[in-house]
């Protein structure tokens, strides 16, 4: 008999980022997910940018003109979209995980929705995602706002 | 390799996060007070380091954020795959992946603050 701590999960990065099966909710699953991972890299990155300060001034400025150019720029402003929604959208785990939110269990009648999933969870994930556009067109204008 | 229950692993996960929303907050704010082309001068960002309670809030920063993000990619690789060799590893790697960045931050939050500043 196969060992059940052993186990492989046979689907892998595939079963991970597969949408199609699970509905909106697989698309927030991910996208948290992703936006988790880039973040993380950034925050790896912001750390070895800003250690140049400790070489001093120069070093400071061959970094800033490195980073502070229009690609620099459109990189922060998908940092302030990705930290927006992995924000906001994690209040909503929080919750969820919690039991907030998910309405109660119910009989399964087709076609099978799950109660837990409903318009509270679903408005909770475009709350996110306006709430993370909105953050960056602020951010574009502090950032190519010319001050 | 069971320290702790992923129950209260997830607890320290969700506290991280609420704590690193609100001193990451104060830190953009900090940006924007002023001009943000001038609020990255060198000059003032190693004024900002000569601050003690900005310092440690940046020190803050690097430890709620390291915990929570490699935690986050733990928990992420745990979910590809499951064998007693590969959480293991994963947690090993991850908890010295952290250590490594915090102690890199923090190196740099000290000499910043050491630094000369006219």
């Amino acid at each position: 008999m196969e060992n059940a701590v052993d186990r492989g999960n046979r689907e892998g990065l595939v079963g991970w980022l597969n949408p199609a099966r699970y509905g909106w909710e697989r698309f927030s699953y991910w996208l948290q997910r992703l936006t988790g991972v880039g973040l993380l890299a950034y925050f790896v990155g912001h750390i070895y940018e800003t250690s140049s300060l400790t070489q001093g001034p120069d070093a400071w400025a061959a970094m800033l003109e490195l980073t502070q150019t229009p690609m620099g720029h459109l990189i922060l402003l998908l940092v302030i979209g990705m930290s927006t929604f992995h924000s906001v959208n994690g209040i909503r785990l929080i919750f969820a995980h919690g039991g907030k939110g998910l309405g109660k269990p119910g009989r399964p009648d087709y076609p099978y929705d799950a109660v837990s999933l409903n318009y509270k969870q679903k408005s909770g994930i475009w709350v996110a995602l306006i709430l993370a556009a909105v953050a960056m067109l602020y951010g574009a204008s502090v950032l190519f706002g010319g001050e | 390799m069971a320290m702790l229950k992923e129950s209260q692993i997830m607890k320290i996960h969700y506290v991280t996060a609420i704590g690193a929303l609100i001193v990451v907050a104060v830190h953009i704010m900090m940006r924007i007070i002023m001009p943000y082309s001038m609020s990255l001068e060198y000059g003032n960002v190693i004024a900002n380091y000569h601050n003690i309670p900005y310092a440690i809030l940046l020190e803050s920063i690097l430890v709620l954020i390291a915990i929570h993000g490699f935690n986050g990619l733990r928990v992420i690789l745990l979910e590809l795959r499951q064998s007693k060799a590969w959480e293991d590893g994963v947690t090993i790697l991850t908890i010295v992946a952290m250590m490594a960045v915090v102690a890199y931050g923090t190196r740099t939050i000290l000499v910043a603050q050491g630094l000369g500043f006219e």
